[in-house]
C-alpha cells in the first residue's frame, strides 16, 4: 500500500467514525433530553424511559406495516399518541410517588417499564422486528469515500429540528416558562400561581414523547425487540448525568459526546473497549464536574 | 355382583405392576433460553423439543417433560438444572441453548451424576473437560470455523479480518478460525470482538474495510447479524467473502433481508436439503406446524430429545441413562449419531457440518461436495 493512499485511509477512517458518532449521537441525544426534562421538573428519575422508547418503535414498525406510512411522517402521530400516554402515566401513577424518596420513583418507574416491556413480549414475541424501508440501508459518499447513512442523517436532522422546536417553547411560551419555574424552584413557583401538577404532568407527558421519537428515529436502523430498550436507558441515564442532570443543553452535547466517544474509541482502541471508555469519560466529568457538564451548582 | 367386583379388582390389581412398567412416564428436563437476548432462537429449540414430543407420545413412548428457562443467563441455567435434579427428579436433561449456560451447567453434571444432553451450544470446553455425564449432538465451535475455510480453500483467500460478538460462542469460535486460518497461511489483518446490542457498527466496520481483507469471519446472534451486514453495505465494506459462523447468519429473518444477504457463506449443524433420514420430512412438517423455516437449533434439539427420550426410556436411573447413551447409536435427521472420545473430546457426536450460501433468498448447501446440490459463487458482490 502507498504511503499516500495509506494516510488517506486514515483520514477516511478518522472522519468516517467522526460522521457516524455525531449522527448516532443525534440519536442518543433525543432520548437524553426527554429524561432530563423529566428530571428538572418532576425530580424523578424516569428508569421506564427506555420501555417507552422500545413502545415507539413498535408504533413505527406498525405504522409502517399496517398503515404504511413512513417511520419518519409517522412521528407526526407517534408524538401527540406517547405525549397522551406520559401525560395518563403521570396522572395516574407517577403523581402519587413524586414527594416520595428516590427510591420508591425508581422502584415504581422500573416496575412500569417491567410491565411494558413484558406486555411487548407477551403480545409480539421476542422475534425481532427489521423495518426494512427502501432506503434502510442506503447511504451517500461525501469527500469520496466517506459514507453517510440516509436514514442516520434524516433521524440527526429531525433530533436537531425537534431539539430546536423544544429549547423555543421552554425560552419563549408561557407554558414553557412556567415549566422552567416550576424545575427551578416547585414551591416557588406554586405560590407564584402556577398550577405545578399540571406541569408535572406535560414534563413527563413531553418526556415520553421524546423518547417514543427517538425510538421511532432509530428503529429503521436498529431492530425492534421488546428488550430494545435497555441498552438505551443505561444510556440515556449516562448522557443525563454527563450532561448535567434537568439540562436540556447539557443532554444534547451529553448525547453528541458519548456518541462521538464510542465511535473513536471502537476505531483507535477496541470494539469491544468502547463501554469501558465511555463509562471512564463519565467518571472522569463525576469526579470533577459533579453536577455534570451544564448542571447547576449545588443541584441533585 | 360383589363376587364379580372383586374378581375384575384382582384381575386389575394383577396387572398393575405389569402396566405401570409400560406406561409409567420417563422424567425428563429441558433447559432452554425462553427470554432474553437468545429467546428468538430458543423459540426454534421449544419448536423442536415439542415436535420430537409429539412423535415419540405418537410411537407410544410415555414423557413427563419438565421445561425450565435460563433467560440466556447461565446462573439460572445452572439453578434450573439443580432444581430438575434435586426436586423433580429428572433422569436426564436436554439443554441449555447458549454456550456460556451450557459450559456452566456441564462442569456440575458430574456432581449430581444425571446425564446432560446439549443440542446445540458450540463451545469446545463443554466436551473437552472429560465430564462422563455431559454428551454433546452438535459439532463443537472448531468445526464451524474448519468447514468454512475449507469450503473457500480453493479460491486461494489471502487475508481474512474476525468480527464477532463478545460471548463464549464468539469468543471460541474465533479462537480456532485463527488456529485454522494460520494453518491454511491465512493473514490476519483485522480482530474485531463487539458488545451485542448497539446501534452503531460503522466505526468497526470502517476499520476492517480499511484493512481491505479477502474474508470477513463473523460471529453473531440473530438480529446484530442483519445490522452488520447493513452497516457493512452502507459503507462499502466488499470482501471476496463473508463467512458467517452459524447463529444468526442461519435465520429465515436473514434470508428474507435479501439486499444485504445475498452470497453470505454460513456453516449450520443442518439443512433440509441434506440427505439425512427424515430431514426433509421434518423440514416439511415443521414448517406446516409453526408457520416458518425450521433452523439447525430446532433440528439439533429435536434430536437430541428424540434420543434423550428413546435412551431414557430403556433406562430407570441416571447411571444406567448415561451407559445407554455412551453405548447407543442412533441415525436421524442429524444423520448417525454416537457420542464418541476422540481428539481431545468425552461423549461427542463428530457430527459432519455444511456450508450452505444465500442465493436469492434461499440457503443452498454448497459443501461438502456429496451433500450439496449448488456451488459457490465466489467473489461476494453486491
Amino acid at each position: 500500500m502507498a504511503p499516500s493512499t495509506y494516510r488517506g485511509n486514515l483520514t477516511m477512517l478518522f472522519f468516517q467514525s467522526l460522521i457516524s458518532g455525531l449522527l448516532t449521537g443525534g440519536v442518543y441525544a433525543l432520548a437524553g433530553i426527554g429524561m432530563s426534562l423529566v428530571f428538572g421538573v418532576m425530580n424523578v428519575s424516569n428508569f421506564a424511559h427506555g420501555d417507552l422508547m422500545m413502545l415507539g418503535m413498535y408504533m413505527a414498525y406498525f405504522a409502517f406495516t399496517l398503515l404504511h406510512i413512513d417511520p419518519y411522517l409517522s412521528l407526526v402521530l407517534i408524538m401527540p399518541v406517547a405525549f397522551m400516554f406520559g401525560y395518563f402515566l403521570e396522572k395516574v401513577f407517577i403523581n402519587r410517588v413524586i414527594h416520595h424518596p428516590h427510591q420508591n420513583q425508581i422502584l415504581l418507574t422500573i416496575g412500569l417499564g417491567l410491565i411494558m416491556s413484558n406486555s411487548t413480549l407477551l403480545a409480539f414475541t421476542s422475534d425481532p422486528r427489521i423495518l426494512t424501508t427502501s432506503y434502510s440501508s442506503s447511504s451517500f459518499n461525501i469527500f469520496n469515500d466517506i459514507s453517510v447513512s440516509i436514514p442516520l442523517l434524516l433521524s440527526f436532522l429531525i433530533t436537531c429540528g425537534i431539539t430546536a422546536i423544544l429549547y423555543l417553547f421552554l425560552a419563549r411560551s408561557r407554558t414553557g416558562m412556567a415549566l422552567r419555574a416550576t424545575s427551578q424552584n416547585r414551591e416557588a413557583a406554586q405560590l407564584m400561581g402556577i398550577n405545578v401538577s399540571r406541569m408535572s404532568a406535560i414534563a413527563f407527558g413531553l418526556g415520553t414523547a421524546l423518547a417514543a421519537t427517538a425510538g421511532a428515529l432509530i428503529a429503521p436502523t436498529y431492530y425492534i425487540h421488546p428488550l430494545a430498550g435497555h441498552s438505551f436507558l443505561l444510556k440515556a441515564f449516562t448522557i443525563c448525568v454527563l450532561g448535567g442532570l434537568g439540562s436540556v443543553v447539557g443532554a444534547t452535547v451529553g448525547g453528541l459526546i458519548i456518541g462521538v466517544v464510542e465511535s473513536m474509541s471502537s476505531t483507535y482502541i477496541s470494539t469491544d473497549w468502547k463501554d469501558v471508555v465511555v463509562f471512564a469519560l463519565f467518571l472522569a466529568v463525576l469526579l470533577f464536574r459533579p453536577q455534570g457538564l451544564f448542571g447547576k451548582k449545588g443541584g441533585q | 355382583m360383589k363376587k364379580m367386583l372383586l374378581s375384575i379388582a384382582s384381575a386389575v390389581l394383577l396387572c398393575l405392576p405389569l402396566s405401570a412398567n409400560a406406561a409409567k412416564p420417563v422424567k425428563i428436563g429441558f433447559i432452554n433460553s425462553i427470554t432474553g437476548k437468545e429467546a428468538q432462537i430458543g423459540e426454534n429449540l421449544t419448536n423442536g423439543v415439542t415436535m420430537a414430543v409429539e412423535d415419540m407420545t405418537a410411537k407410544g413412548f410415555s414423557i413427563t417433560l419438565i421445561k425450565e428457562d435460563d433467560g440466556g443467563d447461565p446462573k439460572n441455567a445452572l439453578a434450573a438444572y439443580e432444581k430438575l435434579v434435586t426436586r423433580d427428579g429428572v433422569i436426564g436433561v436436554v439443554g441449555p441453548y447458549t454456550s456460556g449456560c451450557a459450559n456452566v451447567v456441564a462442569s456440575r453434571a458430574d456432581q449430581y451424576n444425571v446425564p446432560l444432553l446439549v443440542p446445540a451450544a458450540a463451545k469446545e470446553e463443554i466436551t473437552m473437560k472429560g465430564y462422563k455425564n455431559v454428551f454433546r449432538l452438535n459439532a463443537p465451535a472448531n468445526v464451524y470455523s474448519l468447514v468454512l475455510m475449507k469450503a473457500v480453500a480453493a479460491y486461494k483467500p489471502k487475508t481474512i479480518a474476525y468480527v464477532y460478538a463478545a460471548t463464549d460462542f464468539g469468543v471460541s469460535t474465533v479462537k480456532t478460525a485463527q488456529e485454522n486460518a494460520v494453518a491454511m497461511g491465512l493473514k490476519e489483518v483485522a480482530n474485531e470482538k463487539y458488545q451485542q446490542g448497539q446501534p452503531d457498527y460503522r466505526a468497526t466496520l470502517s476499520k476492517v474495510k480499511a484493512a481491505n481483507p479477502d474474508l470477513v469471519f463473523l460471529v453473531s446472534y440473530d438480529a446484530d447479524a442483519i445490522l452488520l451486514m447493513r452497516q457493512a453495505k452502507e459503507i462499502g465494506l466488499t470482501p471476496k467473502a463473508f463467512l458467517g459462523a452459524g447463529a444468526g447468519y442461519t435465520t429465515a429473518q436473514f434470508a428474507q433481508q435479501k439486499e444485504i444477504s445475498n452470497l453470505v457463506v454460513s456453516a449450520t449443524q443442518w439443512t433440509d436439503d441434506v440427505n439425512w433420514p427424515g430431514a426433509a420430512d421434518f423440514g416439511k412438517r415443521y414448517k406446516a406446524k409453526f408457520g416458518k423455516e425450521p433452523s439447525y437449533h430446532a433440528a439439533c434439539a429435536y434430536e437430541a430429545m428424540r434420543i434423550m427420550i428413546e435412551s431414557a426410556s430403556k433406562s430407570d436411573n441416571s447411571a444406567k441413562l448415561r451407559t445407554v447413551l455412551k453405548g447407543g447409536s442412533w441415525n436421524g435427521i442429524l444423520g448417525p449419531v454416537k457420542f464418541a472420545d476422540y481428539s481431545g473430546f468425552t461423549n461427542q457426536n463428530n457430527h459432519p457440518m455444511l456450508v450452505q450460501q444465500l442465493q436469492n433468498g434461499a440457503y443452498e448447501t454448497v459443501f461438502p461436495a456429496q451433500f450439496s446440490k449448488k456451488q459457490l459463487i465466489y467473489p461476494f458482490r453486491r
